[in-house]
C-alpha cells in the first residue's frame, strides 16, 4: 500500500505542478501582454488566449506518457507471462518509468510470483493426471484396467483389476502380461497377434474381443469377458497399451452350460438312434425288393429322418467338443470331388424326401485339398441340410465347386428358398443364432452354421453368405489346396496336420500346446 | 452300398463284448450274414475270460460294460504278464466321446476305434473286411 500511496502522491504532485505551471504561464502571459507590450484590441485577445491554448494542448500530451508508463509496464509483464504472447514480448524493466517505479516493480514481481504458482499447479495437476497411480479416474474406474509399457510389462493395474483377477498389484507390476494373464481367444486373432501387428504398423490402434477366457491361478475358476485395448506408440510416460476388461463370466458360462447340458441330454439319444438306424438297415436289406413303391418310399423317409436326427446329434456333440477345446482335426490330402460327391449322395436321401434335386457342378482339375474328411463332410452336409430346410417349395439346390482367383478351392451351396434378412446376416454364424421369423416353422438348433464356421476357420478357410429375401441364399466356403499346407506338414511328426477346431486359441506361444 | 453277398463263411471268429442286447443282435446278424462266427459276452469279466482263450480273430470291445470296464479289459489283454499275446485284433466300440489324449492312449493299445453312433452294422462289416486286408 505504501507504494500505491507514493504513486498517488507522485501523480498528485505532478498534476499540481502541471496546473501551477499552467496558471503561472497564464498570469505571466497576461502580465507581458497587458503591462510590458501593452497590446490592445484583437491582438491582446489573441495573445492572451495563445498561451492557455498552447499549454492545454502540449502539457497533457507531454504528461500522458509519464502517467501511462506504469500501466504500460504492468501490461507488458502480463503479456510476457501469457502463454500466447510470452515469446514475442520482453520482460518489463521498472527503471523505464519515473512515476511509480516502486509500485511497478512490486506489482510486476507479484505477477511473476502468481505466474509461477499457476505453473506449479499446472505441473502438479498434469503430473497427477498422467501418473496413473495417483489418478483418481484410473483407480476409481469401475472396470478392470491394465496398462502395459513397450515391453509388454504391466506398469499399472487398478484396484478392480487386481480384485477381478485375484492378484495383488505388487505381484503384477513389472511382470510380463502373457505370463500373468493366460488369456484364450475365440479365434486366432489374439491380443498378442493384434499388438505385435499394431507395433509394426500403427501409431495408435484400437481393438475389441468378445468371449476372452482367462484361467485364474487357482485353476478352478475361469473368467470370461470382452476385452478392449488401445495402443499408443511411444507414449512419453511409457503407457503404451491399455486394456479394459468387461466381465461377462456369468452370461457366457450360462451359454456354455446350455451347450453342455444339451450335449449331455443329446448323448442319451445316440444308442437308441444307432439301433433305429441299424434296424432300418436290416429292413432295407431283407425287404428292399419285396416292398411296394409306396412302402419303399416310407422306408426312405424313415431312413432320412433317422439320418437327419443323427446329424443333429453329431452337431450338438461337436459344438460341445469345440467349446471344450476337444475337437481336433487331422488334415490329410484328399480329392475334393469325391468328398463332395459323397456328401451329396448321402444328402440326396433327405432332399429326395422333399422332392428337391441336388445338382452338382464340379470344376475339372481341382488340386487335392488339405482337409479333415469327417469335419468337412459335416460342413457341407450342414449347408445342404440348411438349404433343404429353407428351400420352401423350390425344387433345386446347386452345389458348385471351383478353384478361385486366390488359388483356394471354393464351394457354394445355393438354394432358391426363403433367403435371409439383411439385419440378420451379420449374426448368421453366431452360436444359437437363427432366423427368428422362422424359428417356429423350421427345426434346428442354430448351431450348424456356428459349427461350420469353427471347422472352416480351423482349416484356414473362409465361409460367407449372400442372400436375398424370397430369392434364396448362397453359402460359400474355401479350403486350401494340400500343396499350400505342405510346408506346415514338414514340421509335423506323423505327416498329418493337426489343428484345434478354433475353440480357444491360447494367447501366447508360451502356452501354445 | 453294395449288398453283402458273402454267405460262404469267412471262417473268422468274432467275439462281441457288448451289454446292449439290441446292438449285439444287430452286429451278430450282420456279421453272421457276412460269414463270421460270432460269440457275444454281456459283461467285462466274461468277456475277458473268453478273449483270453485266444479262439478269436476279432474282438469287438465296448468300453461301457458291467463288472470290468472295457478299458481295463483292454489293458489286461495287452499286458503280457497277464495274457499271452493274442492273435486277435481288438476293435473298440463305444458311444462315449473320449478326450483326445484318452482316445490316443486307447488307439495305441487297440487295433481300431469305432463310435457306434457313427456306423451302421453294414459299415461295421465293411470296416472289418478292410481290417483283414
Amino acid at each position: 500500500m505504501d507504494y500505491l500511496q507514493k504513486f498517488t502522491s507522485q501523480i498528485r504532485n505532478r498534476l499540481f505542478l502541471l496546473l501551477l505551471i499552467n496558471n503561472v504561464l497564464i498570469v505571466a502571459d497576461w502580465y507581458v501582454v497587458d503591462r510590458v507590450v501593452k497590446l490592445t484590441g484583437w491582438w491582446s485577445l489573441i495573445a492572451l488566449l495563445a498561451v492557455p491554448v498552447l499549454t492545454f494542448s502540449i502539457l497533457p500530451w507531454l504528461s500522458t506518457r509519464a502517467l501511462v508508463q506504469p500501466t504500460k509496464l504492468i501490461w507488458q509483464a502480463i503479456l510476457h507471462l501469457a502463454p500466447a504472447t510470452a515469446n514475442s514480448v520482453a520482460a518489463p524493466k521498472a527503471e523505464q518509468t519515473h512515476i511509480g517505479r516502486e509500485l511497478v516493480a512490486n506489482l510486476v514481481s507479484q505477477l511473476y510470483q502468481l505466474a509461477s504458482v499457476v505453473d506449479e499447479v499446472e505441473r502438479t495437476s498434469q503430473k497427477s493426471s498422467q501418473d496413473l497411480h495417483t489418478n483418481f479416474l484410473a483407480s476409481a474406474l469401475p472396470l478392470p484396467f491394465i496398462v502395459l509399457d513397450k515391453n509388454e510389462s504391466i506398469v499399472f493395474v487398478n484396484d478392480l483389476a487386481c480384485h477381478y483377477i485375484k492378484r495383488e498389484s505388487s505381484d503384477l507390476i513389472g511382470q510380463n502380461i502373457y505370463t500373468m494373464l493366460d488369456m484364450s481367444f475365440a479365434s486366432n486373432k489374439t491380443f498378442e497377434s493384434w499388438l505385435s501387428d499394431a507395433k509394426q504398423n500403427s501409431v495408435t490402434a484400437d481393438q475389441a474381443w468378445e468371449r476372452v477366457r482367462l484361467g485364474l491361478a487357482d485353476e478352478q475358476n475361469t473368467l470370461q469377458f470382452d476385452l478392449a485395448a488401445h495402443y499408443n506408440k511411444g507414449n512419453t510416460l511409457g503407457y503404451e497399451t491399455v486394456l479394459v476388461l468387461f466381465d461377462h463370466t456369468e452370461q457366457y458360462s450360462q451359454d456354455d452350460q446350455a451347450v453342455s447340458f444339451v450335449a449331455l441330454a443329446v448323448h442319451e439319444l445316440r444308442t437308441p438312434l444307432t439301433l433305429l438306424r441299424g434296424y432300418i438297415e436290416v429292413f432295407d436289406e431283407e425287404l428292399g425288393d419285396k416292398l411296394t413303391p409306396e412302402l419303399k418310399a416310407f422306408m426312405g423317409k424313415m431312413n432320412a429322418a433317422a439320418e437327419s436326427l443323427a446329424s443333429f446329434v453329431d452337431n450338438i456333440l461337436n459344438v460341445a467338443k469345440i467349446e471344450d477345446n476337444q475337437l481336433t482335426l487331422q488334415l490329410h490330402e484328399e480329392a475334393w470331388p469325391s468328398i463332395v460327391d459323397n456328401v451329396v449322395q448321402d444328402m440326396s436321401l433327405r432332399a429326395g424326401v422333399r422332392g428337391i434335386a441336388l445338382k452338382t457342378e464340379i470344376a475339372k482339375d481341382l488340386p487335392p485339398v488339405g482337409v479333415d474328411r469327417y469335419s468337412i463332410y459335416e460342413v457341407l452336409a450342414n449347408l445342404i441340410d440348411n438349404a433343404i430346410k429353407y428351400s420352401r417349395d423350390t425344387k433345386e439346390i446347386f452345389i458348385t465347386t471351383k478353384l478361385n482367383d486366390n488359388g483356394l478351392v471354393e464351394t457354394s451351396v445355393k438354394d432358391f428358398g426363403l433367403g435371409i434378412e439383411t439385419s440378420i446376416l451379420p449374426h448368421i454364424f453366431d452360436k444359437f443364432y437363427r432366423n427368428h421369423r422362422n424359428r417356429s416353422q423350421i427345426g434346428g438348433t442354430g448351431l450348424g452354421l456356428y459349427l461350420s464356421k469353427s471347422i472352416i476357420d480351423a482349416h484356414g478357410g473362409q465361409i460367407w453368405v449372400n442372400s436375398k429375401v424370397d430369392e434364396g441364399s448362397t453359402f460359400t466356403f474355401t479350403v486350401q489346396p494340400f500343396s499350400s499346407l505342405a510346408a506346415e506338414q514338414k514340421n509335423s511328426d506323423n505327416g498329418d496336420i493337426t489343428r484345434g477346431a478354433h475353440g480357444w486359441i491360447k494367447n501366447h506361444s508360451l502356452y501354445r500346446g | 452300398m453294395e449288398p453283402i453277398n458273402n454267405t460262404q463263411g469267412t471262417g473268422k471268429k468274432v467275439l462281441c463284448i457288448e451289454d446292449e442286447h439290441f446292438i449285439s443282435e444287430l452286429y451278430t446278424r450282420a456279421l453272421t450274414k457276412a460269414g463270421y462266427a460270432v460269440d457275444v459276452q454281456m459283461d467285462g469279466q466274461l468277456g475277458l475270460a473268453s478273449a483270453q482263450s485266444d479262439k478269436y480273430d476279432i474282438i469287438l470291445l465296448d468300453l461301457m460294460i458291467p463288472t470290468i470296464t472295457g478299458i481295463e479289459v483292454l489293458r489286461t489283454l495287452r499286458d503280457t504278464a497277464k495274457t499271452p499275446k493274442l492273435h486277435a485284433k481288438i476293435i473298440i466300440t463305444t458311444n462315449l466321446e473320449q478326450r483326445d489324449e484318452v482316445k490316443t492312449d486307447i488307439e495305441k493299445q487297440a487295433d481300431g476305434y469305432l463310435v457306434k453312433a457313427e456306423i451302421t452294422p453294414r459299415e461295421l462289416v465293411e470296416f472289418l473286411s478292410h481290417l483283414e486286408a
